[in-house]
């Protein structure tokens, strides 16, 4: 199998997109890597908040217009990006996986994953329907009318640079808002490919805005009077102490989805043959760099023969992964973004260790890279027994491709172990008992619950959940409860005397 | 060689496509007679192609096992690209229809292999294979004919 052609040849420099304009930045200009070999792919700048308030001052210049549009007309540009977007799918994935460092199935899943959520927002026109009640009392009419809001903030993570972004941005506009993206300064490239369709499928100019950059992006959004609301994807304290907080203190609405420490709770009466592929995908995929990943795995039972069937299958398994540039097709894992997340990883296998846990396939050393590329940014699936529900390895987010193993002897400590972690994203189960997938579906408090599924990705038209110190807000990012985020309920009460 | 992955699967599929549609095209160029058929599989190869592009980018997502989902051992699969030179027609029937049935063998096999994992790509490459199947027995009644 042949590496697939970059599609991003010398070095792009990233602009903001704003008020349908490409416009360059007065902002100090930082390199974007593509993690596989080092190189400079692309310049991006970090925007000065004169340059966040321009884009701001254009959407709400654009909102009175483009709120008037008639849904179907909002719909209609929506379908045009889809098309755009579908025509352009290969290409789109492959600058995810240039960026970010993905495998090229991952890249594909992701911009599907993204189109998706387009596709549900060109149902906007009943998708934004109220409700009446006709003769509340005699002669009077009561109508609730959703309506927008004005411009909102999206602020997007490293990890999904395509899809996330999009699991707000579709619906905001077509609710008839405004949007100001900041994508992650990491991987800039996906939401600015992303922008040149927007351009070219008619949305008018300040309807949908990109500004690149960090902090002082994130606080200008923040601070701003006229943002209405802001979505986040990234960590538990920036979701938790900056974005909730200070979102509450400036009166706007918020969704801030934070980090994770997922378990997949595997019961003696699984299906080996089909949990271990399903493993892999959880714990490895994305190189873990999912808020949706397994972190780590709790075996039920003393069944020791199982429990030594399990450890060999997913030892071995992992273990002839192949490890790569990502747009080599019979690649399994890539890299991790960058080197600092590698050191951040490293460190929490050594925490694990010193804490008494036991190495079983150690990602640090015991793997190789198929091709000529430095191991900068690279690791191994690294595979741990004997942990422990309080060690750090369990507790905090790794964010990257580990598994730890707990064993347990019930399911009642398997839940308990799950509900006592302070994360609530994503738990899944593994068994051939509908009453104990029952049990645990009805028991867990997690946002995102699996039976039989590792990765328990919401689709488009249901809502991305997560609980406790993985979501603050109330209403979360795609399908109808975007639709209700990005619009207010105005009820109207008429008599005609 | 092993692929593991989707896109790797999905490739070699396409690939094993268009070698299968250039050996018919080389076969309707040979056999003038029984060339409106050859010319109908290698016509047949690049609507398979189609589906199987079809079904992988609408259900290729990260809640599916889309770099765990195989197994496929290439060097079971693979064939001569061309009719081989020489012999008569009812060799080079004999070919086609080995050719035929190493790709109702790998479709099915990447089918069962990925029937937990890939939705509804393992139904597509079933399709394939049973389409396979039937021109294999055309294949065959040709050669009775012969």
């Amino acid at each position: 199998m042949a590496i697939l052609e970059e599609p991003i040849k010398g070095i792009v420099e990233v602009k903001n997109y704003i008020d349908g304009e490409w416009v360059g930045s007065k902002g100090e200009i930082q390199d974007v890597v593509n993690p596989v070999n080092g190189k400079v792919i692309a310049k991006v700048p970090s925007s000065t908040k004169e340059e966040i308030d321009a884009a701001v001052e254009a959407g709400k210049a654009a909102f009175p217009d483009w709120r008037r549009t008639p849904p179907v007309a909002r719909a209609r540009c929506l379908f045009r990006l889809k098309e755009l977007l579908e025509a352009n799918f290969e290409e789109l994935s492959r600058v995810q996986t240039q960026e970010h460092g993905k495998t090229i199935d991952e890249s594909r899943g992701e911009t599907r994953r993204g189109i998706e959520n387009v596709e549900v927002a060109c149902g906007i026109p009943t998708l934004m329907q109220g409700y009446n009640s006709e003769d509340i009392a005699s002669g009077i009419d009561e109508y609730l009318i959703p309506t927008p809001l004005g411009v909102f903030g999206i602020i997007g993570p490293f990890n999904f640079p395509f899809m996330i972004p999009l699991w707000s941005a579709p619906y905001a506009v077509a609710t008839g808002n405004c949007i100001v993206i900041k994508p992650s300064s990491e991987v800039p490239l996906s939401q600015m490919k992303i922008a040149e369709l927007v351009d070219e499928a008619g949305f008018p100019p300040g309807v949908w805005n990109v500004v690149n950059g960090g902090r002082t992006v994130v606080n200008g959004m923040l601070d701003h009077p006229d943002i209405e609301g802001i979505t986040f994807v990234g960590s538990t304290p920036t979701a938790k102490n900056v974005i909730y907080p200070r979102c509450g203190a400036t009166g706007k609405r918020v969704i801030a989805q934070g980090g994770a420490s997922n378990f997949m709770v595997i019961m003696p009466d699984c299906n080996l043959r089909a949990t271990i592929p399903a493993l892999m995908t959880s714990f490895f995929g994305n190189a873990g760099q999912r808020c949706l990943a397994g972190q780590n795995a709790i075996v039920v039972g003393d069944d020791d023969h199982f429990y030594k069937d399990f450890i060999n299958g997913v030892v071995d398994t992992a273990r002839r992964m192949i490890i790569g540039n990502g747009l080599d097709e019979e690649v399994q894992m890539g890299p991790v973004r960058d080197a600092e997340k590698k050191k951040k990883i490293l460190s929490y296998i050594s925490s694990g260790t010193k804490e008494g846990a036991r190495i079983i396939l150690d990602g640090r050393s015991d793997f190789r890279i198929k091709g000529d590329y430095p191991d900068t940014c690279f690791l191994g699936p690294t595979i741990m027994e004997y942990v422990k529900p309080e060690m750090k390895i369990v507790t905090e987010e790794i964010f990257g491709p580990t598994m730890g193993i707990i064993r347990v002897k019930t399911l009642d400590e398997a839940i308990r172990i799950c509900d006592d972690n302070p994360f609530h994203n994503a738990d899944a189960i593994f068994t051939s008992s509908g009453r104990t997938a029952r049990e645990f579906k009805y028991r867990i408090k997690s946002g995102n619950v699996g039976i039989n599924v590792g990765i328990v990705a919401p689709m488009a038209f249901f809502p991305f959940s997560g609980m406790r110190d993985s979501f603050f807000g109330i209403l979360h990012t795609q399908g109808k409860e975007a639709i209700r985020f990005f619009t207010e309920s105005k009820v109207v009460i008429e008599r005609w005397p | 060689m092993r692929l593991n992955t989707s896109a790797s699967v999905i490739s070699f599929a396409k690939q094993l496509e268009a070698d299968s549609a250039a050996f018919y095209e080389k076969m309707a160029e040979r056999y003038p007679k029984a060339a409106e058929l050859f010319l109908d599989f290698s016509k047949g190869n690049k609507k398979y192609t189609t589906m199987i592009e079809r079904a992988y980018y609408g259900v290729i997502t990260d809640a599916i096992e889309g770099c765990f989902a195989f197994g496929v051992e290439t060097d079971k699969y693979t064939f001569e690209r061309e009719p081989a030179k020489g012999p008569g027609y009812a060799d080079v029937l004999n070919q086609a229809i080995d050719m035929e049935q190493k790709l109702i063998s790998f479709y099915t096999d990447a089918a069962e292999q990925s029937e937990a994992f890939m939705a509804d790509v393992p139904r597509t490459f079933l399709i394939v294979a049973r389409k396979r199947k039937d021109r294999k027995d055309k294949l065959g009644t040709l050669l009775r004919e012969t």
